[in-house]
């Protein structure tokens, strides 16, 4: 173990690793209690039908087989989903997309659960599907959800500032375009997973891989009828959820099936293809932008529209639109702009949480266009970026104040100065035989927290040990991006011992505290702020115990440190067991609820667009650059150098700082060029790993990182979050690289080797 | 599924076949044993022919290379005599699948599997490789591009197991090259892949031009009537780039999941440059 | 089916149906959850033990395939609890975030290692290119591997 004495700002190395790495940490889908009943789902085979019958009996007495369960074995509500519960633990009336879960068999084994989720018959009768949004809001579309007054769409807005129609027209330049999003696949490692078990006292306890188990019992108690105050969710490590484990994916068949198998332990773990079939994935959509400015280089009209398709049920449908709606601008000052938003509902698959969360769709879209139009004037794309970059205190053109720390001016710079962009001109000349080269840069922003749609609250405790060490209640989920790990490195700053001074225990409904979702970059800001609080209070606590204990005058005179205290005075030294052991258990434990800021303004947007989170209030930054060669022979796309500039404040660990920016950039080259996910009529095509390709180590290059720190004063030590951003800028910045080595934009992505080879040859014949 | 057989002799193996007779043969079941997962085999009696060490030597004898059903793709690689005599299967093996798929899987296996994306497969037929097939009575010899009739389809009878793979040292001075596109660089099926074993003379014109294709139709194709156009030509840009053009207008590729026909066809075309990029 | 084998130095005899997967024999009946499954069809590395000293694909492997055999899962890797020095070198290095392809991860190493005592990194991402990770980018993970071979070189 280390024994760093101040770790904010130093690499400290993860608590978690050593348990991980030795494969003694036990994720959800590792437990296998005693006496275990396998649960898995029978699902929708149609994309859109009404259920006539279900038909259960030919497995209901299959050896082997426990029982069987329809939606008519629900209590509750059996609803779930945030912020609109729309979304049945089991169909009842109808199925919405071929992957609905109609029908939950209880077995013995994995061969005879299968063998029983075949023999189930349902009756469908297939009603009119619709796949695509567009054709889902036209007049005649068939309806999904009906008694909707807004039919199939979730949601819709408008956010305008000023007169951007009539700007347009007084612009120098104009660059229009429409661009295609596709899904993303989280593709976590650990899918879903996890245990659960009634008790002898009606305690419902389940185990699973989750981001949200507070919301999850929430969700629970409404939905299967069951008390709130006897459900416990607990979330070990995640085996990675990057927003596809934020809600309910397996809990609610889980509650469902524990709450009907005797007592009887069971377990559920989706296989890769289940998962494939019924998780949410990132939403595509279509963006179109027209961006107009003046010669002098400055950006003044942007036309923005948004269409997201957010499949079968709502999800978090509403607020990815707002956030997307929200990051439309970008990084710039735009004096007049026009966005409008539509998250449609189709029988395709549900459109959830994914890093991002919006942005990198529109910021895919904006950032090729700043290229288009900077060309347009004979600008430098960099110089046309510094010209139109917000600083603290301006709006955006989506009209969201930059209020708090805001360094994207310095990112850029930071670019601007690097060898791999001063050298471009070089670097690209110099390409060899067959090869072209390309670089392309792209800069964004991603906005922390819930912003004003939910209150952002986390609650922190931690506890004195009898023994002198420190105990952290874990509220937020940890899923690898290493709020755990942090924590303990914040508690150990403030109070003055060594990593190993501490405990953790993982988020517990019954141990620990509410502390919102691991979600929305938020996880070290919001908890982290309130562990720091909650240390200082503790902190407090045991110095004026000491002095009670009439082992000084004054606080101030003890300085704490690992297992110990140093009364600075007179030399002496006292173990912390000893104050520990002088406290009443009550006064060893220390809470602290922090409220996260929100930004109250504009209220000039639509109130649904604003209940959804728009805008937000702290926004890390973040600038990419990507050096592509574009194999002629093949169309294929390697990416020989990449950089991220980031703004995320202080840095609180270098090396888990590096962790996210590495990580996330990776996720982005894998949206950019390789994750083509296939649909044909909501049928899945690309179902598992042999044809959803994600990139292996061969296919990605080292990425330098730089850390642009500014101070964020409302995030602990001066950090915000930094989860998201470092996903948001891979696919514009590797798809300008390729339009300037190929001469022309590309606007359907993924930009696969099979799009730019055919691409290249039409160019060839012209 | 249930019972798994290893025997340890061709004998023990004939008797196991005999008394079940509907016995799937697992060679390294990175194949076998993805199908019966996605259910597109059903579960059966499996017969698995790893212990069986006749099958797994490399040897060179009267001008042949030798090279045992069930040696691994790592194997290939690892050894002196394919790397130095047959550069262009380890050049395939070098792009198969991924470390531990290497470890697991065999040539025979590959061939067995008749998969038009088979990595083994274009080299094999560059090579002019022959099968040697057995069962429990007596062996026959068959050429690889007779032995694989379809996509998946072989003609290995119900009672035989390939053997060994015997394929004639490829004259002095000859050059050797495989080319696979897939959809990443490693863990990838082939979408277009390519095959070529040239012989020169000594003033560099070529004697001898083998091409052969993978992932661009049933099985794997050659089209000797293009590859002859190549005697006396010396290599160039131009020659490469005319010899895509004719053979991506014979070979008869797919659209699927991973790749379009067009693609794939148009892959064709300019796979032979690959070769003319590799010697600048 | 009566198996005999080696599991991290410790033989065992287990009674269990042949064609049963190595990966639910190694988590479910014998408790070592260590390796992990993420896809099922050899495409994601994650099951990845050691079978005589091989890495290989434990989801890919039926039980009856053990008899004989010397295994080494992650567990068998630091016995006493002491990390073996690439496992040190991962944690050191910052090369676990999740950690679910981690223990994968290790196997693939120690196998590069055996075969190859000094690579590359460019060596060290190809005989990583069998194990998928979602959360690194891959790039912490060769630091650690470089660090660990170089470290191993050093004690020779």
């Amino acid at each position: 173990m280390t024994t760093y004495a101040s770790p904010i700002g130093s690499s400290l190395k993860r608590v978690d690793g050593p348990g991980k790495i030795s494969g003694l940490e036990k994720y959800a889908a590792d437990y296998y209690p005693d006496n275990f009943l396998w649960a898995g789902a029978k699902r929708s085979d149609h994309p859109h039908a009404l259920i006539k019958e279900i038909d259960i009996s030919p497995v209901r007495n299959l050896p082997g087989i426990f029982a069987v369960l329809t939606h008519e074995d629900i209590k509750g509500a059996n609803r779930v989903g945030v912020p609109e519960m729309d979304q049945p633990v089991l169909a009842d009336r109808k199925v919405l997309y071929k992957g609905d879960p109609v029908a939950l068999v209880l077995a013995e084994n994995k061969t005879v659960l299968q063998e029983a989720i075949d023999k189930i018959v349902i009756k469908y009768e297939p009603l009119p599907a619709v796949f695509d949004p567009e054709a889902a809001l036209a007049e005649n579309a068939p309806l999904l959800h009906e008694n909707r007054n807004d039919k199939n769409l979730l949601l819709g807005g408008r956010v305008v500032r000023g007169n951007s129609i009539a700007a347009m027209s007084e612009c120098d330049a104009v660059a229009e375009a429409d661009f295609q999003l596709p899904w993303q696949e989280h593709a976590y490692l650990e899918t879903e997973a996890g245990v659960a078990r009634v008790d002898e006292e009606g305690i419902l306890a389940i185990i699973a891989s989750t981001q949200t188990p507070w919301r999850d019992r929430n969700e629970l108690a409404y939905a299967l009828g069951w008390p709130l105050d006897k459900i416990r969710v607990i979330a070990p490590y995640l085996g990675g959820g990057f927003g596809g484990k934020d809600g309910i994916t397996v809990q609610g068949l889980l509650g469902l099936a524990a709450l009907h198998s005797g007592g009887r332990p069971v377990k559920m773990w989706n296989s890769r293809e289940e998962s494939f079939l019924s998780s949410t994935k990132r939403h595509p959509g279509r963006v179109h932008y027209e961006l107009g400015c003046k010669k002098d280089g400055t950006l003044y009209a942007m036309n923005c529209r948004i269409v997201l398709d957010t499949g079968a049920y709502a999800s978090l449908g509403g607020p990815v639109l707002a956030l997307a709606m929200e990051h439309a601008a970008g990084v710039y000052r735009i004096p007049h702009a026009l966005i409008e938003g539509f998250s449609v509902y189709t029988n395709n698959p549900v459109g959830g949480a994914f890093r991002g969360f919006g942005a990198p769709q529109v910021l895919a879209g904006l950032e090729q266009m700043m290229d288009i139009l900077a060309d347009k004037i004979a600008w430098d794309p960099l110089a046309f970026r510094l010209k139109n970059a917000v600083m603290r205190g301006d709006e955006t053109g989506a009209g969201v104040w930059m209020s708090n720390s805001t360094a994207i001016i310095p990112c850029l710079e930071k670019l601007q100065e690097h060898p791999l962009w001063t050298s471009r001109q070089a670097w690209v000349s110099q390409a060899p035989p067959f090869k072209l080269r390309g670089v392309g840069i792209a800069a964004g922003l991603q906005g922390t927290g819930y912003g004003p749609m939910v209150a952002d609250i986390a609650n922190a405790k931690i506890e004195l040990l009898p023994d002198g060490r420190f105990r952290i209640y874990s509220g937020v989920a940890d899923m690898g991006q290493g709020n755990n790990p942090t924590n303990v490195q914040i508690a150990a700053e403030v109070l003055g011992q060594t990593a190993d001074c501490f405990e953790l225990i993982q988020p517990d409904t019954l141990q620990t505290l509410p502390s919102g979702s691991s979600a929305a970059s938020r996880t070290t800001y919001s908890y982290g702020n309130a562990l720091k609080a909650a240390a200082l209070q503790l902190k407090e606590r045991i110095l004026t115990r000491a002095c009670n204990m009439g082992m000084g005058l004054y606080a101030e005179d003890f300085l704490l440190s690992s297992g110990r205290l140093n009364h600075l005075p007179s030399g002496r030294e006292i173990p912390l067991g000893l104050v520990a052991a002088s406290m009443r258990p009550e006064e060893r434990v220390s809470i602290y609820s922090y409220t996260a800021p929100v930004n109250r303004y504009p209220d000039k947007i639509n109130p649904n667009i604003r209940a959804a989170g728009f805008p937000h209030r702290v926004f890390a930054f973040a600038c990419h650059l990507a050096r592509v060669q574009i194999d002629e022979l093949t169309g294929e796309v390697e990416i020989s150098d990449y950089l991220a500039a980031t703004d995320a404040g202080k840095v609180l660990n270098p090396q888990l700082y590096e962790q996210q920016v590495q990580g996330g950039a990776v996720q982005g080259m894998g949206y950019a060029l390789w994750e083509d996910f296939k649909l044909d009529r909501g049928e899945l095509m690309t179902r598992n790993l042999a044809t959803y390709i994600l990139p292996t180590s061969m296919d990605v290059p080292d990425i330098l990182s730089i850390a642009v720190e500014s101070v964020e004063e409302s995030g602990p030590f001066g950090m915000k979050g930094i989860g998201e951003i470092v996903i948001n800028l891979a696919l514009p910045a590797i798809a300008n690289g390729i339009a300037r080595a190929v001469g022309q934009h590309i606007f359907k992505s993924p930009l696969t080797a099979e799009q730019l080879l055919l691409i290249l040859e039409k160019r060839a014949a012209e | 599924m249930s019972q798994v057989f290893l025997p340890h002799t061709l004998e023990e193996l004939w008797t196991i076949k005999q008394e079940n007779p509907a016995a799937l043969i697992m060679a390294g079941g990175t194949d076998l044993l993805v199908k019966i997962r996605d259910r597109k085999l059903p579960p059966a009696v499996i017969l698995a022919l790893e212990n069986i060490a006749e099958l797994r030597q490399i040897e060179r004898q009267d001008g042949e290379i030798c090279i045992g059903s069930m040696v691994t793709h790592q194997q290939l690689l690892d050894s002196p005599i394919i790397q130095t005599q047959l550069p262009v299967l380890h050049q395939a093996v070098a792009v198969l699948g991924s470390p531990p798929i290497r470890h697991m899987g065999t040539i025979g296996g590959n061939i067995c599997t008749a998969s038009p994306a088979g990595d083994t497969l274009p080299p094999l037929y560059v090579l002019n490789a022959g099968l040697e097939l057995k069962n429990a009575a007596a062996g026959r010899l068959l050429p690889i591009q007779d032995f694989i009739q379809g996509p998946g389809q072989t003609l290995l009878g119900s009672n035989e197991i390939l053997y060994k793979i015997r394929i004639p040292i490829p004259a002095p001075h000859s050059h050797g090259f495989y080319f696979k596109v897939g959809q990443r660089k490693a863990l990838a099926i082939a979408i277009c892949s390519m095959a070529s074993l040239l012989q020169f003379a000594e003033d560099k014109r070529i004697l001898e031009g083998r091409f052969a294709w993978g992932s661009t139709g049933p099985t794997v194709m050659r089209f000797p009537e293009v590859e002859n156009t190549l005697i006396g030509e010396k290599l160039s840009p131009i020659i490469l780039g005319r010899l895509g053009q004719s053979m991506a207008a014979l070979v008869s590729p797919i659209s699927d999941v991973r790749a379009s026909a067009e693609y794939r066809r148009l892959l064709a075309s300019k796979l032979p440059l690959k070769i003319w990029q590799s010697l600048i | 089916m009566k198996i005999a084998f080696e599991l991290n130095g410790i033989k065992q005899e287990i009674d269990c149906l042949p064609d049963r997967r190595v990966v639910d024999l190694l988590r479910e009946e014998l408790g070592y959850t260590g390796t992990k499954e993420a896809c099922g069809s050899g495409e994601c590395g994650a099951c990845t033990i050691l079978v005589d000293g091989v890495s290989k694909l434990s989801c890919l492997m039926l039980a009856a395939q053990l008899q004989g055999r010397s295994i080494t899962t992650i567990e068998g890797m630091s016995p006493g609890k002491k990390l073996h020095p690439i496992q040190q070198a991962f944690v050191d290095k910052g090369a676990v975030q999740c950690g679910f392809c981690s223990p994968g991860m290790l196997m693939a190493t120690v196998d590069l290692l055996q075969r190859n005592p000094a690579p590359d990194r460019q060596q060290i991402r190809a005989a990583l290119s069998g194990n998928l990770c979602r959360c690194t980018g891959y790039q912490k993970i060769i630091d650690a591997v470089e660090s660990a071979a170089a470290e191993m070189r050093d004690k020779l």
